[in-house]
């Protein structure tokens, strides 16, 4: 079997990505948390309730995705936002990131 | 590890706990606050202590840039929060109750121990490992232990009362 030459393969019309060389300062971030071996579950859970006002269900659900697959989107918003976010996570101990969605 | 038979932390409504702990576990509370305070304290930069990268967390997995004017930005208020909260973690290990406030102070601050002895002993999901009684690191994770069971209990009080 030989690999089909150019020509007997009609064209394919492909959808080029643009390039966009301009940050688009209005993308939102997001802020995640990641699982680490030295938080409490409950205390993770107790944390995600009030620094951001979540149900106990929704902390909770937040907390085992971050115990199962790694880590959590836990809110999204402006850059600012997202790094009061992260400052009042990283002030009760959590694993906190941020990043342009 | 001997509670007695009281629960260790009875609330008394949303905003009031009393504390059943022995005084010797309360002189251990102090003292583990005083010794995080003194390695804030310490010559090193709190950033660069390695001891103490879980209390003073990068923001950006990758970013450098972002993780600069974070510092820049938060440092000293997260370095200040700390200390305040260890400072009165220490002030009323001795007291019979607490507020909720101070209960809320208890468990950041005590929290910022483990962070940090947890990093000490390297602690990983596996657990309390397979120690020799006479290894010297087992004071180190009977304490790590005790201030998880303990941390655990007053998230338990805070949330059952929230």
């Amino acid at each position: 079997m030989t690999r089909p030459r150019a020509a007997d393969v009609a064209p394919v019309e492909i959808d080029e990505p643009s390039i966009n060389t301009n940050v688009d300062i209005d993308r939102p971030w997001i802020v995640l948390v990641w699982n680490d071996p030295i938080n409490l579950m409950s205390y993770v859970t107790y944390v995600l309730q009030k620094v951001f006002g979540y149900s106990h269900e929704k902390a909770e659900s937040l907390m085992l995705d971050v115990h199962e697959k790694g880590r959590a989107v836990v809110s999204n918003g402006s850059k600012e936002k997202a790094e009061l976010d992260v400052f009042r996570l990283h002030e009760h101990g959590l694993w906190a990131t941020m990043q342009q969605d | 590890m001997a509670f007695g038979f009281k629960r260790t932390i009875q609330s008394k409504g949303p905003d009031r706990f009393i504390i059943n702990l022995r005084e010797d576990l309360r002189e251990v509370i102090a003292a583990v606050c005083d010794d995080v305070l003194a390695a804030l304290d310490s010559e090193n930069a709190p950033n660069q202590d390695p001891m103490l990268r879980r209390v003073f967390p990068v923001a950006h997995a990758s970013d450098e840039s972002v993780n600069e004017a974070y510092r820049d930005l938060v440092h000293s208020d997260l370095l200040r929060t700390r200390r305040e909260a260890l400072e009165r973690v220490s002030a009323t290990a001795n007291d019979a109750e607490l507020d909720r406030a101070t209960l809320e102070t208890w468990m950041i601050g005590l929290n910022t121990v483990r962070l940090v002895l947890g990093t000490r002993l390297d602690v990983s999901e596996d657990g309390f490992p397979q120690l020799e009684p006479d290894d010297p690191e087992l004071p180190a994770w009977a304490l790590y232990e005790f201030l998880g069971v303990f941390v655990g209990m007053v998230v338990d009080a805070l949330a059952r009362t929230a």
